[in-house]
């Protein structure tokens, strides 16, 4: 529209279109407004909310939705002031008040660093071992050490431990076993480091803060050098951890890993000792303190000062630092303290030598803080505990060292503040015992003795020490009182976790980045999280039914017998399988739109608050009963996207909105199973969710994790789609419609959204296979070339023959056609797709009707077409006029039941499509009714065509229409009167010679060639019409230059077997003939035959030389659609085959001692060149005498559209396909 | 001597209160005594409180009974047959003399409700020899251009009767000005408001006045189809609307040419809609006549360009229409004589709560709510004082007694925070908990909410939620802003006017009566003593007689006591539900 009105927006003056929405006209002045229910597809349905703007007119302010507001001249439209802000938030705040939902497992939550627990367990289960520890070091660069000593908050969180008796999945065995073999692969994950800013950080200390800052922030780009007061790295994880639990070559790895990525670290450089602040400031932009809190405390009683009383650190770090080991053979030593440097003094304690060792330990038990695995450990090593009881004294003997300790009974009182119960000394129940060491692990101290040399160095401010004793910096963002100084880790909380100080890291790694970058210093915003937690605690109950128990898989360690030495007493999961089974028990709790969801990136925008209204909540089931669909009420925001996309656009009508008010949801139509509706499996509505209510029922574990996205085409129907494929570091998992050329809406179909699994299929052939004794062995390219070569050259060309297949790319058909002809000697070419067709479908889509057009039809009419299935993003096209703009659809059909029929206004059941077409034109013709001027002006052959028509028995072909005279010529006048009317026929079910009636009923009407009007054809497969270009039928030229004489004979050789070398490229005729005689002999006959394909189809089994193909995103070429339009695609993932099927072509030419070119799109120059100059642009009536041939082969030859048709089916027959097992292989 | 008319009430109203006994006793006697009596019916006068109602009419004048039983009725007819004067006592309607009734009609202006209960609704006849389908038929006789017809009714200054209150004649031109091969003109008779029986009484009491309006609509938009949409629970209405259009067929009113016009094939059908309270809005009906969800959608494109099947399309509710052929009769400004500046004419009004002559009135625009409250509707029962009074249904608002004075007319209830809406007009008393209040008509819209929009589906959902709790006692001190807040919201941003009314109890009775929701919130009480679980009983010893009525009754076992000693409630285990205090037969249980 052209008319402009001037509208005020957002206190500017400008024009808008007249007719356009407000939304409609922000996005053109790119402002972006939060929409959940707008769909691009739909009319606007304004139920959300969240699209708001405030609108003011005649005086008038009011809040208006976006979507469905019309722009209006003097409109004032402000879009995102405080009301407007505040109403979004509101609408936001209300859906999530009953989003009984988690974006993330508590395992995510819980996590101090935020690791996704649940991402990096489905990669492990998936064998990527290195894109786990990539996913784990976005936010842990400590993964193989955190696997060994984290404290696992995660764990404890693990909803698994409602189901298994407090089993948690091994989240941290899981992450040490992906970082061991991450460590063991030569294609270990290492980030790419930014190009450097020529700023400098300084890191005190190389602890698990330091490390982790210098890790994030190396990686900006900036230059990381630690300074490190000991002698080696690691600070508290190596001084601290003792080797049997943290093997000292771990630590080293994982910090070569951070100093790879040119991070230096400096030892022996103490601040404010041998290193001043004076000069870091001078060298350096900022400054990071991870300091750790290295003193220990003792036992605060009396006599503490006696000789052989250490704190559990002081003995720890000086076995570490001077490499010498206590010797406590015979000696009695006590442990004092619950926590985890408690364990580890213990266990060390036996292994110096005691056989005498107890812990003490004021509380019972329960609220011990170490890891329950470790008071396990310890007491299978001979630890004793004395619990319920404290030190009152340490007494001395006469030299001053320790003789005994008095100790004094506890009892538990009333719970503190941490939630335990306090311990109370029970009066009188004092009593001595001895000991000969006593090693006090109750707690640390944070040491900053360089203050004062930072301060007297600091030029711009003075760093403070809080009141416990620790840096004092900014909560949020870890920036000290010096602006360039942050502080990280427990030097700033006191004694934590190693987690702990890695999240502190990241947070002070990213306050340094913006510091260095000049930029406003704040937190990363807090990204919003449902949580199902927030509404209900979660009981074994919510999981009962859903979740089968699972037994944990334990980790093996070392015989008790083995320790008492250093070694590392947990030995890592046996292998894979183990690995798999443990990442199996996840739950997935987190949602599988994570990083899809709109709600979810508007709530974190908005900073909405899950709770800001309690209340009551509606708790659905899941319903996981379509094989491919999954639907969640409980995320649904009811947007009602998806029922009306499949209301509209579909026109299945599967989904509703049933109950009112607050119960109001979504479910299949009369309340049944989505299986049992007129659902088509398209996974529309799956797209057209904003939320994850509606999502794909994965065959595989759920893969939350944030992918990256490859543009391709569909290699399934003619349609020609645009994709979007959704990956992991080539893992994929999902594909998405890309708004493309032909798809413009975006759409897919089932075809494409769901049968995306052959991708990630293991079973496929990656190497060339060369049968020898029946048994195939893998092979190098070059002698299969070799082998080929010879084959092919040693006997006439006419005892060759090359097949190849519609899910080739015209580059690789025209190098096929060569291959053939040039290299083979021989005319003996086609595809099994076509075979004894292929003349009689040629030219058939040359005036077919472009599909952006059918929006102008005045009636549809569709002839032996499965649209909504076998090309449903045509159909998606076709039925949204039927529906939206009530435009009439006639269903004409041999079949008894077409799973149109419902959606037609006018079921024909016909017998025979050739004879009800030809009738058709034969009442035309024979009444006067056809198109005089259109065809004197445009068409050839018209009379000779017409007397041939009229001498045919009318009657007889009514007869063999199998419908009434008037049903016929009724049928005939509604297409001939209708303006804009299209018949649609698909190839798959229509003859050539049908097809040829077709466009002479087209001709006789005056309606081809024209905009709007006439035929539709549907082809097959993605590049059916490149076969026919590319010239892949006997004497066939490129463009589809029928011979003067055509060559039927094909069909009969191959049925004769009467080639002895055969080529078959992409196709698998063994595996799709609908008759097995049509093929039986072929291969039999034959002394050698080659196949090309993925997998190991039947044609493959039987060949003699298998070629390896490669996919679409793993190559460069073009399609040719079944509008003949040409799409080029190009590669995305490097082929799991070496080399690509063009590539194979291209060498396998150089064989022949045929030089071509070695790019697809310089082929396509080739092409090109070899196209004929000049076309007769006139319309030719064909004469036909009878029905041609049907295909001999079903899902046009292909395997891959085979095995995609029977996995379908058999997922609402039987279960599906185990999540293990392959489906092509 | 000429025999005695007796027509008995015979609407829904009349129907549930025995007019359907006395009615078939009337035929009994009158068969069996072969009584000098012609025995009529019509429906509702509008005077409910009264039904069943029995109108006589003598040579003398007409009286109107009421409260008639077949007994009754007996007597009445016995006085003026044998003894040939009225049984006064029972009349509650005469010109001849006065009666403590006579005000609840004579202070009336019927113009909507003209022939309800004066004619048989189920006699086109009678409907016409009371000047029925004239006025249509003037307008064809003097070739009355649909351009004129239509700024008589913009003249007029009708409103929209249904709660738009958007001018009538206006949005006939809207709908004029759209042209289109297809044309509808719909009747809203959905009247989903708890309470509001207006439309109901007149398709019960006058279907062709509505179907006469329609058909004047349709002529004057050149609409080529009629639709009413009548809820599904007026059965008695779609039977007579149904036999009205039967009626208005055979005389060839409706149908291919009507009234003999070439080209005007105006015809009318009846829909009947499943109750849901949405579906009077414009946009929701539309749907649902469609056969869809009934759901609104954003407007525009207002139904006048783009309504049922898409095609230009005008909706009235009935009260509307019955209106438009008094105004073609009478003339605009006879019409606009009545009422005020910018609400012109007469309303209908459904008095009921705690009024002691609950029923039907029409009024002028521009009278006081005192006025309809004390003078038509005879005021408070039991003498208690008027707390407020609740207009325009459950998504209305209270306006409270120190605004009385308050005119209705559109403006002027507006600015009280209130609706006019479709004419539900509730009065409460001092023993009414406005919070109580609030929660119920919220209850009632978010029940009835369709669920498409966000705040109107979740919104009320969490206010029920937080005022259930202030009545509960477990109110918090930030409810009320939070209420406040959220019911602007709810209020600013819903499609239709169910959402962006439904919040007005809430708003209006915070804002007059925040003492009380204080006072719920802080003190844990209900001034009122009508939320139980705010309520603290105990028991007067100085009136207990120690019956142990109440400690039977008591389904805690919270009250002990000797038999003929005093007995106590204990606190603890006492659930406040009343039942002790409804027992008590000394008034010894003591609220508070």
């Amino acid at each position: 529209m052209s008319d402009k009105v001037n509208i005020i927006l957002n206190g500017k003056h400008t024009t808008a279109n007249a007719g356009d929405t407000i939304l409609e006209m922000s996005r053109q002045h790119d402002i972006k407004i939060p929409t959940l229910c707008y769909d691009e597809r739909l009319k606007p349905n304004s139920s959300c909310f969240v699209c708001v703007v405030e609108v003011e007119q005649n005086g008038k302010k009011s809040m208006q939705p976006s979507c469905s507001t019309f722009v209006n001249e003097g409109m004032h439209i402000n879009t995102s002031n405080e009301a407007v802000k505040k109403s979004r938030k509101t609408a936001l705040e209300l859906m999530l008040s009953n989003h009984y939902a988690d974006c993330v497992g508590p395992c995510k939550e819980e996590c101090p660093a935020g690791v996704d627990v649940q991402g990096y367990i489905s990669l492990i289960e998936k064998e990527r071992y290195s894109d786990a520890i990539g996913l784990i070091k976005e936010t842990n660069p400590l993964p193989a050490i955190c696997g060994r000593v984290c404290v696992r908050p995660c764990e404890v969180a693990c909803r698994r431990n409602l189901l298994d008796e407090d089993n948690a999945v091994g989240i941290d065995y899981l992450k040490r076993f992906a970082a061991d073999q991450d460590f063991a692969s030569e294609n270990y994950y290492s980030p790419e480091v930014a190009e450097s800013t020529d700023k400098k950080v300084a890191i005190i200390g190389a602890g698990p803060g330091g490390l982790s800052a210098a890790w994030f922030l190396q990686q900006k780009g900036h230059q990381c050098d630690i300074y490190e007061a000991q002698p080696h790295p690691g600070g508290w994880l190596r001084y601290g951890i003792p080797e049997y639990r943290l093997p000292n070559d771990i630590l080293d790895k994982e910090v070569e890993r951070i100093t790879e990525l040119g991070v230096n670290i400096h030892y022996n450089q103490k601040l404010g000792d041998n290193l001043s602040y004076a000069q870091l400031d001078k060298d350096y932009d900022a400054t990071i303190l991870t300091i750790g809190s290295q003193r220990g405390t003792l036992l605060r009683a009396e006599g503490e000062d006696a000789e052989n009383v250490f704190s559990g650190i002081d003995f720890l770090r000086n076995m570490e630092m001077t490499g010498q080991r206590y010797d406590f053979k015979g000696k009695k030593v006590a442990v004092v303290g619950g926590g985890n440097t408690a364990m580890d003094c213990c266990r060390t304690a036996i292994r110096c030598g005691s056989t005498d060792v107890k812990v003490i330990y004021r509380r019972t038990e329960k609220e011990m803080p170490a890891n329950p695995i470790e008071i396990h450990e310890s007491k299978l090593e001979g630890v004793e505990y004395n619990l319920l009881t404290n030190p009152v004294k340490v007494n001395k003997d006469e030299q001053g060292r320790v003789k005994s300790m008095t100790l004094i009974k506890m009892e538990l009182g009333e719970p503190d503040e941490s939630g335990r119960r306090r311990p109370k000394p029970i009066e009188g129940s004092e009593y001595d015992e001895e000991f000969d060491y006593i090693l006090a692990a109750i707690g640390q101290k944070t040491d900053i003795n360089f203050l004062g040399d930072i301060n007297k160095h600091s030029s711009n401010g003075e760093l403070l020490a809080n009141r416990w004793g620790d840096i004092d910096a900014d909560e949020q963002t870890l920036q000290t009182s010096i602006p360039s100084v942050f502080a990280a880790g427990d030097g700033v909380t006191g004694p934590a976790t190693i987690i702990e100080a890695v999240a502190q890291a990241k947070t002070a790694a990213h306050s340094c980045h913006q510091f260095l970058i000049g930029e406003e210093i704040k937190p990363e915003p807090r990204e919003f999280f449902s949580r199902k937690a927030n509404f209900k605690k979660q009981e074994k109950k919510d999981y009962l039914e859903r979740y089968q128990n699972q037994q944990r898989e334990e980790m093996p360690t070392l015989p008790e017998n083995e320790r008492v030495n250093f070694n590392e007493v947990e030995l890592g999961y046996a292998g894979e399988a183990v690995a798999k089974h443990e990442a199996g028990r996840c739950l997935e709790c987190g949602c599988s739109a994570l990083h899809t969801c709109d709600l979810k990136a508007y709530a974190t925008e908005y900073q909405a608050e899950q709770m800001a209204f309690e209340g009551e909540f509606n708790d659905f089931e899941t319903d996981h009963s379509h094989p491919f669909i999954e639907i969640d009420n409980n995320k649904c925001i009811l947007c009602s996207r998806c029922v009306r996309i499949c209301k509209n656009v579909v026109g299945a009508n599967a989904l509703g909105l049933v109950e009112r008010g607050f119960e109001t949801h979504i479910a299949p139509s009369m309340g049944n199973s989505l299986n049992d509706t007129n659902c088509e499996s398209c996974g529309m509505c799956i797209s057209a969710c904003p939320t994850g209510a509606i999502t794909e029922n994965v065959l595989f574990k759920p893969l939350p994790v944030k992918t990256e996205v490859s543009r391709t085409l569909c290699n399934y129907c003619s349609i020609g789609c645009e994709l979007e494929i959704h990956h992991k570091n080539g893992f994929v998992t999902a594909v998405e419609g890309a708004k493309g050329t032909v798809n413009k809406d975006g759409n897919i179909c089932r075809y494409a959204r769901f049968g995306y699994h052959y991708l990630n299929d293991k079973e496929r052939i990656t190497k060339p296979l060369i049968k020898e004794n029946e048994k195939f062995r893998p092979a190098e390219f070059a002698e299969v070339f070799a082998h080929i070569k010879k084959q092919f050259s040693e006997g006439e060309g006419a005892h060759n023959a090359l097949f190849a297949g519609a899910r080739l790319s015209n580059e690789e058909l025209y190098l096929a056609g060569k291959l053939a002809r040039e290299g083979m000697k021989t005319e003996n070419i086609g595809s099994f797709h076509y075979l004894g067709r292929e003349y009689g479908y040629v030219n058939n889509n040359r005036h077919s009707v472009p599909f952006d057009q059918l929006k102008d039809a005045g009636k549809f009419f569709l002839l032996g077409s499965e649209i909504n299935t076998d090309n449903a993003v045509a159909g998606f096209m076709v039925q949204q006029q039927v529906v939206e703009n009530e435009k009439p659809l006639v269903v004409i059909t041999e079949k008894e039941h077409s799973a149109m029929s419902y959606k037609a206004d006018e079921n024909i059941h016909v017998k025979s499509y050739y004879h009800l077409v030809k009738a058709m034109n034969h009442y035309l013709v024979n009444n006067g009714k056809e198109n005089r001027m259109f065809i004197d002006a445009q068409c050839a052959d018209y009379e000779k065509y017409k007397s041939n028509l009229l001498s045919s028995d009318y009657k007889e072909l009514v007869k063999q229409s199998g419908i009434s005279e008037n049903a016929v010529e009724k049928l005939a006048d509604a297409y001939n009167l209708e303006p804009n009317a299209i018949m649609i026929f698909s190839e798959k079910e229509v003859d050539p010679a049908t097809s040829q009636e077709v466009l002479n009923l087209a001709m006789i009407t005056g309606k081809l060639g024209k905009t709007a009007m006439g035929v539709v054809v549907l082809k097959e497969k993605n590049n059916s019409q490149g076969l026919l270009d590319m010239g892949i039928a006997p004497s066939l030229k490129i463009g589809g230059v029928k011979p003067e004489k055509t060559d039927d004979t094909l069909k009969m050789k191959v049925q004769e077997g009467a080639f002895k070398n055969i080529m078959i490229l992409g196709e698998d005729p063994a595996g799709t003939a609908k008759n097995q005689q049509d093929i039986a002999k072929l291969i039999d006959n034959a002394s050698f035959t080659v196949v090309q394909d993925a997998f190991m189809t039947e044609t493959a089994k039987q060949a003699d030389v298998i070629l390896p193909a490669s996919y679409t995103i793993e190559s460069s070429g073009s399609y040719t659609n079944t509008n003949r339009f040409i799409q080029q695609y190009t590669q995305h993932f490097s082929t799991k085959t070496g080399k690509t099927t063009f590539h194979q072509l291209v060498a396998l030419l150089e064989q022949f001692g045929i030089e071509t070119k070695k790019d697809a799109a310089y082929v396509m120059d080739d092409i090109a060149r070899d196209l004929p100059g000049e076309v007769d642009n006139k319309l030719n009536f064909i004469a036909t005498e009878y029905a041609g041939d049907k295909a001999m082969f079903n899902n046009g030859a292909d395997f891959i559209n085979k095995k995609f048709d029977e996995m379908f089916e058999k997922a609402f027959t039987g279960k599906r396909v185990a999540v293990e097992a392959s489906i092509y292989g | 001597m000429e025999n005695l008319k007796v027509i008995v009430d015979i609407g829904s109203s009349g129907i549930a209160a025995g007019a359907g006994k006395v009615h078939t006793h009337l035929q009994n006697i009158i068969k069996q005594d072969q009584l000098p009596i012609d025995l009529q019916q019509t429906s509702g006068i509008g005077m409910c409180y009264k039904e069943p109602l029995v109108e006589v009419k003598d040579a003398d004048g007409t009286y109107l009974y009421g409260d008639m039983t077949p007994d009754l009725i007996e007597d009445v007819l016995h006085s003026h047959l044998k003894l040939n004067v009225p049984l006064e006592k029972y009349v509650v309607h005469t010109a001849n003399f006065d009666t403590p009734h006579n005000a609840f009609m004579n202070d009336q202006t019927r113009i909507a409700l003209r022939h309800c209960g004066v004619i048989d609704p189920e006699k086109i006849e009678e409907y016409e020899a009371q000047g029925g389908y004239q006025a249509i038929k003037r307008l064809f006789k003097h070739k009355v251009e649909p351009g004129k017809i239509i700024q008589t009714i913009i003249d007029s200054g009708l409103r929209g009767r249904g709660g738009g209150g958007f001018p009538t004649g206006l949005k006939w031109k809207f709908a004029f000005n759209s042209k289109s091969d297809e044309k509808y003109i719909i009747c809203n008779a959905d009247e989903g408001d708890p309470g509001a029986f207006m439309d109901r009484s007149l398709l019960e009491g006058d279907p062709h006045a509505v179907l006469e309006g329609m058909i004047i609509g349709a002529y004057a938009m050149e609409a080529t189809g009629g639709v009413v949409y009548c809820r599904a629970e007026y059965p008695l209405a779609i039977k007579r609307l149904n036999k009205a259009i039967q009626q208005a067929h055979d005389k060839g009113y409706l149908g291919k040419n009507s009234f003999g016009i070439d080209g005007f094939d105006f015809d009318i059908y009846v829909k009947e809609g499943a109750g849901a309270f949405v579906c009077g809005e414009e946009t929701a009906l539309i749907a649902s006549i469609e056969g869809k969800r009934g759901m609104p959608r954003k407007r525009p494109p207002f139904p006048a360009v783009s309504g049922l099947w898409e095609k230009p399309s005008n909706i009235n509710n009935v009260e509307t229409l019955a209106n438009i052929p008094w105004i073609i009769s009478n003339g605009p400004d006879k019409y606009a004589a009545y009422g005020t500046e910018k609400s012109k004419g007469t309303k209908v009004f459904a008095l009921a709560g705690k009024i002691n002559r609950g029923g039907l009135v029409e009024v002028p625009m521009g009278i006081s709510i005192e006025d309809v409250v004390y003078k038509l509707g005879g005021g408070i029962p039991d003498n208690k004082k008027l707390k407020a009074v609740q207009l325009g249904g459950p998504s209305g608002g209270c306006i409270p007694a120190h605004l009385l004075d308050t005119k209705v007319d559109y403006e002027s209830v507006t600015a009280t925070g209130a609706i006019m809406g479709s004419g539900g007009l509730v009065v409460m008393d001092e023993t009414t908990c406005m919070v109580d209040v609030a929660r119920f008509f919220l209850d009632f819209t978010r029940k009835e909410s369709c669920g498409k929009c966000t705040f109107c589906r979740i919104g009320t959902k969490r206010m029920l939620e937080i005022l259930t709790r202030i009545t509960e006692g477990d109110g918090k001190p930030e409810d009320i802003d939070k209420l406040l807040e959220l019911g602007e919201e709810v209020k600013k941003n819903s499609l239709c006017g169910l959402g962006q009314t439904a919040p007005n109890p809430v708003l209006t009775t915070i804002r007059y009566f925040k003492d009380e929701y204080e006072a719920h919130i802080n003190d844990k009480k209900c001034p009122a003593a009508v939320c139980k679980q705010l309520l603290h009983y105990e028991i007067d010893p100085e009136k207990c007689t120690g019956c142990t009525v109440c400690a039977k009754a008591c389904p805690t076992e919270a009250i002990s006591g000797e038999r003929k000693g005093v007995h106590v409630i204990d606190q603890d285990k006492c659930i406040q539900c009343g039942e002790c205090y409804s027992k008590c037969n000394f008034d010894a249980v003591l609220v508070s």
